[in-house]
């Protein structure tokens, strides 16, 4: 990667300083008030104002400027400061009774004056604007100047006499002129978002004081696993977080989708499925074989369930052909309620959370309480539009049809296939029961189809805090409607998070969350059936209006139009409906006890239940549909209920001491995770009564329930030693016991050590100064996971069909057979993942640069695979147990600040993380070296093979001969395929990454984001359909003359001579499942986000004083794409949620772009 | 106080965790699955899932020139002469996945239980009918092998040769059929005879005739000592004997539950088929087919259009697609395409129509010819018109409307007696209409006695080779995949995986 050059010259932009603020008075005294505790303890109850406003200007991290006279022996209560308010709310209420008032001088800087009212009858003098020279002389006199690292005058700094409430401030240059009362006097110079410095006067009476950039890299905590809070300095290991206004104010209905390219190593892709639909997280590509690799969602340090309910998810469907996305867990959470997210990323991070954490830990904390003292409510409001994007490129010269030939008898079929004749003008063609229309192309019919969706979430927030503790509640509606008509997603969720101090020593804390989510008719996609891939091959002069005028007849059955009849017409597939109502309740009780300072035992107990309830139909009078018997009309309908429980305990006993130089930090703890899942599933075949859904209306009924639990038992324990608070050594161990292994695999041990040093504070003499922060990093671990076996999978199961068959003799006679198509293995033993990392971390530059390098190495052995059998054995799969992968990857996280002023900031972002995963082993019972792990719709498949990237691509190839010419059927012309399947590259991505620019500009916010995923094909399903339906540009070569002539040989080696049909030609693609001619680089440049937001508070305080803040900001999602490779779609237009789908293409809803609106009011 | 909150809090951490494992085998043993079931259901399963399904009429009647679609799609098969893999896969998928796997656990379960010794060979007898139809799909299989993964780890089983298979076949029919006996306990819940042994013996015989006369073309003198062997062990006496899948409503006629859906306008009745039974004034016909005349869409395809007679059916011609059709439609003066005749979807296709698997019908053709071949007692033209008097009054179980009444079949037996000289052709052409609707054995028998005689496919762009009929259908891609040097050896053995490779016993 190329290193840009920081634009490091403006820190001029002093300009801006000076056309906003304007200092007044010749005295404006800034206090610093290094010992803020003391201060209290000596005025008991009240407490100067200076020194209030200095604690202000701590707590929010701004300048204020005020006169010693204005403030002098001014005294008021502490707590009328409350951190719940903003800075202005509390300004407000501190002055207002004073007769005082400040004024905004920009984003952190506020100038107390006296009020208007009272100014009249005020004796206090106001000086001159830019004096250099004091009014009073009180002992020897010292001028000076402050600078910054770059040697520029940090202008309004404050100055203050040691041990006193004196001193003074910088000019717009930095000057500084001050009269000290005697040689010794200390002056502390403090100035925002840098060091502080004491320097003693001495004999000197022109100071020279250059500051340091403030190192915000030593004092950073981070939240690690188990929820224990640790210096970021100490971390031996990569993390990333996210702020929340990344999830709040660009929304999206699963919150994590808005994060898509703002981690380094995390790839997080939407499916094409919908705006409820599931959100597939990556993190450091895939480490198994099997098909999720997810990462464990941890929420308030206990893990929550994130069951993939997505087309071909984790959870099996009955009845015909639904692969609609009823979401995943993640979607049940309001990101309003979120107050921090931090992800970890490798073993040595997750090592805690043991099994459930090899693909690493999402963990989100949510709020508990104000910030500061007192009651708040705010109100957000957030809208977002939602425009479905065509990015087909088809034909329109030649119309619907086949062989050339357009429909003009009733009721043609051919309605997918644009095979017809050349539009001429005046053509008609007669459609449907024999309506006469234009023949001519039809080109936008993705956005006619499609409507324009919104999502619309009003959140409200209460919230309280107090010395002893405090509490937060929400209360949030999500609204939206989806693309498709008569589709949306609607999600309450009420949220409550408290903590309490009891005792000195004893806190209790904890939170609830309730959602209930309803999906209404989530689209069905990526596959034939009532999905997308209808849309994406309509012929290309089929009118929609009319497609949804004759959908159905007199009866009310559908209109044939075409001839695959499990393409549905659009329209009459709007009859199918699909429910799914989730009440989730999840939270967790959590009380910690402090024996002493240093040692303190916390018990935790953590449930996340639901109750999720689905039912969906396949309508009455399909065309794909099998006749129901005479006497009753055809459809299905299934009826799903089930019930998830998922129970953590966990206990911690902690302790933290520093002997010297040394620090130790031990923790020791247990967890037991109970899992139960229920399921009542009913299937009803064909209906007594039509249009009539119910069980009691079903002629044949088919029911079941499913039942499973496992446990895991855990202990755990880990140390931490530091020396002198640069160096530090910590290591883990875990021990897990699984429900699901037999007795002799069940256990396991897992160590894990990390190392942190930060350098910069060890050399710091040594150091050049523009090396702010340095710190190297490295780490080992080992975790073990059972996730890819699930209960009872050591054993074989019987089922007996539900039906029985009538004998000759009229006795009612039962069907049985062995459940499932996979071999059990009763000796499956826990993968293990052992992984090493090193890690760089620098600040340059007084923080204009930050640099965060990562190399791992992570090794997925013991792998369980589900790997391919002849059926010939009668089986599809078996589990075996010996996969081997290596996962070898980069994550870089380059930030820069090129202009950093009060008034323009410009923050760039860049992250990009590479990896590559090889499969190393299958172990000796596979041939080949390969399996099989998934099959695409239309063509391909996805493989793992022992010396390639994981993620292989295979498909048959269009013949060739040694010299690389096509081999065409000397009979027939059509092109002839490989023998075998070859390989095409691998569907995983090799980069993935994001750079965010982000602009502060007089308070207002701007923001773009580019994101990019590179490296890794596709076989693209919608482009094999195109082509196989005449759609293709591609596809017009010959149709002119009626034949094609393929470009190349025959057998004999002869250049071909023979014509094929045009129609037959180019189906060959689907008859003989050829896949080659799909194939794609699927990498994506996309201008992902902009967003644009402004803090209006400023012209609200007088006016409304009820309303204490308003923020307003805009976003655009999926913006623009800058450089894509597949034609016809969006890379993202996929479907399924499984690692062994992945790159198999097949038409998901198209990607929609996202304009939105988000609107903060605090009260 | 404050020690209880402690010692509650340590009682909270450790609860559960005193014991490691403690109740881990008892949670992992699944409470409400079965581990076992009644070996007998299982048989019942593998008997309802050898009905010809679906795909038996994108190959194996299209082929014979018993049906025909002329649209292409992702059943375009022998309707163009295309090798089309995934409806290919059909019988291998199916009879492996289902008839094999069970009947191997069924057979192990039940080989060492001297109570269960009928249903053991039950067992024995269907499995060895199953591998019958893979084997003469594909050629050779994995046999000896097959159906193991389970039981001994078998993931990847060797290919057999089809003469091996068939050696193994014989056998275990023979001796299967004869170990069955009327004195030890019947199977009850058995669906196909309900339990009847000596059925279960006839229909075991009849199969082994079935498998005798498989090889007269490659082994001769096996396929006469087979059938002595047959005819000794008794054969299906009446209809009452035959094996019948009798469909119901929760279990519709695979084939007729799509004829009444969306894909009932894509099938016709094969224009050989149709013309054949016309020359010879054969009532049948009238049970079979219906012509919606005039029809210009599937739409159109109703009641008060149907004609049932035999004389207006006219058969759709194979070499077609749904476009160039026009012009046979033109030379027919039909209205469209949709104007063909097709098999009655209210009574031969209906959703309950049953399928019959083995028949006497086609025993006493079979013995017919084999008496003709001199390889057993009787009289080859008595046998001949048993065989299609049992078939047409097998009619009667299709409805009313399709029974055809006794003086009708006694006037076209006088009038087709068996020809001499043309026996074979003749025996041949009614076993073919005998097994209408049942593509494997129809198909099977049409490549064993190269009768009836019929017009290739003449449809342009074959993916036809060598042979003008196809002769065996391909491996399955995903054997090529995953178990691809056993079946490499077989192509190696038997020659390239196309569909004009002939099979071991379709010696040319």
């Amino acid at each position: 990667m190329k290193k840009k050059q920081p634009i490091n010259a403006t820190y001029g932009i002093l300009l801006f300083l000076l056309l906003t603020w304007q200092p007044s008075h010749s005295q404006i005294l800034a206090m610093v008030q290094q010992t803020k505790q003391s201060e209290t303890s000596k005025n008991d109850s009240k407490k100067a104002l200076g020194s209030i406003l200095v604690d202000l200007e701590g707590i929010y991290r701004a300048n204020i400027f005020f006169e010693l006279n204005t403030v002098e022996n001014i005294f008021v209560n502490p707590k009328i400061i409350s951190s719940g308010l903003s800075l202005e709310e509390n300004l407000e209420n501190i002055l207002k009774p004073l007769g005082l008032t400040y004024k905004k001088n920009n984003k952190t800087s506020y100038t107390i004056t006296i009020d208007n009212i009272y100014k009249k009858t005020s004796t206090i003098n106001y000086a001159p604007t830019t004096s250099n020279e004091s009014e009073q002389k009180l002992g020897p006199q010292v001028k000076g100047r402050v600078l910054d690292e770059n040697g520029s005058g940090l202008p309004g700094l404050s100055i203050l006499i040691k041990g006193t409430n004196r001193g003074t401030s910088t000019d717009i240059n930095g000057s500084f002129q001050l009269e000290v009362p005697t040689s010794e006097t200390v002056l502390v110079f403090k100035y925002l978002g840098y060091e502080t410095k004491e320097v003693i006067v001495g004999n000197q009476t022109n100071l020279e004081i250059s500051l340091k950039p403030e190192n915000k890299s030593l004092t950073e905590v981070v939240v690690t696993a188990l929820g224990i809070k640790k210096q970021s300095k100490s971390v031996g290991y990569a993390t990333a977080t996210v702020g929340t206004d990344e999830m709040t104010l660009n929304r999206t209905a699963n919150f994590m989708n808005a994060l898509q390219g703002k981690m380094a190593g995390v790839n997080i892709t939407p499916l094409g499925s919908g705006p409820a639909g599931t959100s597939k997280i990556r993190i450091r590509g895939q480490s198994s074989f099997g098909g999720n690799n997810s990462p464990l969602i941890v929420v308030n340090g206990v893990p929550i369930d994130n069951t993939n309910n997505g087309a071909r998810g984790d959870v099996s469907e009955k009845g015909s052909n639904r692969t609609s996305d009823g979401g995943d867990g993640l979607s049940s959470i309001n990101p309003d309620d979120i107050e921090a997210m931090t992800v970890l990323k490798g073993a040595a991070a997750s090592a805690l959370y043991g099994s459930r954490a090899k693909d690493g830990v999402i963990m989100i904390t949510t709020k508990t309480r104000s910030k500061g003292n007192g009651i708040s409510l705010a109100y957000n409001s957030n809208f977002t539009s939602e425009t479905p994007l065509d990015y087909t490129d088809y034909q329109y010269e030649y119309g619907q049809g086949e062989n050339g030939i357009r429909p003009t008898t009733p009721f043609p079929t051919s309605g997918q296939w644009s095979f017809g004749e050349k539009f001429q003008p005046g053509m008609t063609q007669m459609l449907f029961d024999g309506v006469t229309l234009p023949y001519e192309p039809q080109r936008n019919q993705i956005s006619q189809f499609y409507r324009q969706g919104y999502t619309w979430t009003n959140t409200l927030t209460l919230t309280s805090g107090g010395e002893n503790g405090g509490f937060s509640l929400s209360v949030a509606n999500l609204d939206n409607r989806t693309i498709l008509q008569n589709s949306g997603y609607d999600r309450k969720t009420i949220n409550l998070g408290f903590t309490q101090t009891l005792s000195k020593r004893l806190t209790i804390s904890g939170n609830i969350n309730y959602s209930n989510e309803y999906r209404k008719n989530p689209p069905n996609i990526a596959e034939q059936d009532y999905s997308p891939v209808i849309i994406f091959n309509m012929a290309n002069s089929m009118p929609l209006s009319a497609l949804e005028k004759y959908a159905e007849d007199a009866n009310g059955n559908e209109t044939v139009w075409s001839r695959f009849t499990n393409r549905t017409n659009p329209y009459f597939a709007l009859k199918r409906f699909d429910n799914i109502t989730n009440d989730r309740i999840f939270g967790n009780l959590t009380a910690k006890f402090n024996f002493t300072d240093w040692l303190f035992i916390q018990g935790r107990l953590g449930q996340d239940y639901y109750s999720r309830e689905q039912d969906y139909n396949l309508p009455t009078g399909t065309q794909r549909q099998v006749a129901a018997p005479a006497g009753f009309v055809n459809g299905q309908f299934v009826q799903d209920s089930r019930n998830v429980r998922e129970l953590n305990m966990d206990f911690l006993l902690g302790a933290n001491k520093t002997f010297g130089s040394f620090g130790v930090n031990l923790n020791v703890g247990g967890n037991q995770m109970y899992r139960r899942i229920s399921r009542h599933n009913v299937f009803i075949q064909d209906f007594y009564t039509r249009d009539l859904y119910t069980i009691g209306n079903g002629r044949q009924r088919d029911a079941t329930y499913d039942f499973s639990e496992r446990q895991v038992n855990s202990i755990y324990g880990s140390a931490e030693v530091s020396y002198k608070d640069y160096l530090f050594l910590s290591g883990t161990v875990r021990n897990d016991w699984f429900s699901t292994l037999s007795p002799e695999n069940r256990s396991i041990l897992y160590p894990s050590v990390t190392t942190s040093f930060v350098f910069s504070q060890a050399f710091a003499s040594a150091l050049p100064d523009w090396i702010t922060f340095g710190k190297i990093r490295a780490a080992y671990a080992e975790v073990g996971s059972d996730t890819d076996v699930s209960p009872y999978a050591n054993n074989l199961f019987y089922g007996i069909n539900a039906q029985q068959f009538p004998s000759p003799a009229g006795a009612s006679q039962p069907l049985g057979s062995i459940s499932g198509s996979t071999v059990p293995n009763s000796n499956l033993r826990p993968m293990r993942v052992s992984e090493k990392e090193v890690g760089l971390e620098l600040k340059l530059f007084n923080n204009s640069i930050g640099l965060d390098l990562t190399y791992y190495d992570k090794l997925s052995s013991d792998q369980i695979l589900r790997a391919q059998t002849s059926n010939a054995g009668g089986y599809l799969s078996q589990l075996i147990n010996v996969g081997q992968s290596r996962n070898q990857g980069v994550e870089m996280l380059v930030s820069l600040s090129p202009i950093k002023s009060q008034n323009f900031n410009w923050n760039l972002i860049l992250n990009a993380a590479y990896n590559k995963t090889e499969v190393l082993n299958l172990g000796s019972g596979v041939s080949n070296n390969m399996i099989t792990v998934g099959t695409a719709d239309f063509s391909g498949e996805l493989r793992q093979v022992v010396g390639k990237p994981m993620g292989q691509l295979f498909g048959f190839g269009y013949m060739r001969d040694a010299q690389g010419r096509q081999i065409f059927d000397i009979g027939n012309g059509r092109p002839l395929r490989t023998t075998d399947q070859i390989a095409f590259g691998s569907a995983i991505p090799l980069w993935v990454g994001g750079i965010t620019n982000s602009f502060s500009i007089k308070g207002v916010e701007v923001s773009f984001l580019i994101d990019f995923k590179l490296g890794h094909k596709m076989i693209s399903g919608t482009n094999h359909n195109a082509w196989r339906h005449g759609l293709s540009k591609e596809t017009l070569v010959g149709r002119d003359v009626n034949y094609v002539i393929g470009d190349g040989v025959n057998l004999n080696g002869q250049v071909n001579a023979t014509k094929s049909g045009v129609q037959a030609y180019y189906e060959t693609v689907r008859s003989q499942n050829i896949a080659e001619q799909f194939v794609y680089d699927a990498g994506l440049w996309q201008l992902r986000q902009i967003m644009i937001g402004y803090d209006l508070s400023k012209f609200l305080s007088k006016k409304t004083p009820f309303i204490k803040g308003l923020r307003i900001n805009a976003v655009a999602n999926n913006v623009a794409v800058i450089k894509k490779w597949v034609p016809n779609l969006h890379p993202e237009q996929f479907g399924f949620p499984s690692d062994n789908l992945v790159g198999l293409e097949a038409t998901g809803l198209p990607i929609t772009r996202n304009i939105g609106f988000n609107l903060n009011l605090k009260f | 106080m404050k020690n209880i909150l402690i010692s509650s809090l340590i009682l909270l951490g450790t609860m559960g965790l005193a014991s490691c494992d403690e109740g881990f085998d008892k949670m992992n043993v699944n409470p409400i699955a079965l581990t076992a079931v009644e070996p007998s259901y299982q048989l019942n399963t593998t008997i309802v899932n050898t009905a010809p399904s679906y795909g038996n009429l994108s190959y194996e009647t299209t082929i014979v020139k018993q049906m025909i679609t002329p649209f292409s799609g992702q059943g375009s098969a022998a309707n163009f002469n295309q090798d089309n893999r995934s409806v290919a896969s059909g019988n291998w998928n199916s009879l492996y996945q289902n008839n094999i796997k069970e009947l191997t656990d069924v057979i192990v379960k039940t080989k060492d239980l001297p109570a269960k010794s009928n249903l053991y060979n039950m067992a024995r007898i269907w499995k060895a009918y199953s591998f019958m139809i893979l084997t003469d799909t594909y050629g050779d299989i994995p046999y000896s092998q097959a159906g193991k993964n389970y039981l001994e780890g078998i993931s990847t089983p060797i290919y057999d040769t089809q003469e091996s298979v068939y050696s193994a076949i014989l056998t275990e029919l023979e001796s299967a059929s004869a170990a069955l006996d009327a004195s030890k306990a019947k199977v009850s819940t058995d669906l196909l005879y309900d339990g009847d042994v000596t059925k279960w013996k006839r229909f075991g015989f009849s199969l082994l005739l079935r498998a005798s006369m498989r090889l007269s073309k490659v082994n001769p003198a096996k396929s006469a000592e087979y059938v002595a062997k047959a005819v000794a062990g008794g054969l299906m006496q009446s209809n009452a004997d035959n094996a019948i899948i009798r469909h119901n409503s929760n279990f519709a006629n695979p084939i007729g539950s799509q004829l009444n859906g969306g894909q009932s306008a894509f099938f016709y009745l094969a224009e050989d088929f149709v013309e054949f039974l016309k020359k010879a004034n054969d009532p049948r016909l009238e049970s079979i087919a219906v012509r919606y005349v005039g029809a210009t869409s599937g739409a159109q395809q109703i009641e008060s259009r149907a004609n049932r007679t035999k004389d207006v059916q006219i058969g759709a011609p194979l070499g077609y697609d749904n476009t160039t059709i026009t012009v046979a439609v033109k030379e027919k003066k039909l209205a469209s395409l949709w104007d063909y005749s097709q098999l009655d979807r209210t009574r031969v296709g209906g959703l309950n129509a049953p399928s019959f698997l083995v028949t006497y019908s086609q025993t006493q053709l079979l013995l017919a010819e084999a008496v003709h071949r001199k390889w057993t007692t009787g009289t080859a033209s008595t046998l001949f018109s048993n065989g299609i008097k049992a078939h047409m009054q097998q009619f009667a179980s299709y409805g009313t409307s399709s029974s055809i009444s006794e003086a009708t079949i006694n006037a076209y037996l006088l009038a087709n007696t068996l020809t001499p000289g043309k026996e074979l052709e003749e025996i041949n052409t009614q076993y073919w209409v005998s097994s209408f609707l049942v593509g494997p054995e129809s198909w099977a028998n049409f490549r064993r006695s190269g009768f009836p005689v019929l017009k290739p496919n003449s449809f342009p762009g074959s993916d036809l080779k060598t042979e003008p009929f196809i002769r065996r259908l391909t491996y399955v891609d995903a054997e090529l995949n995953v178990n691809k040097d056993n079946v490499q050896k077989a192509i190696e053995r038997q020659g390239a995986n196309t569909m004009d490779t002939r099979i071991w016993w379709d010696k040319k």
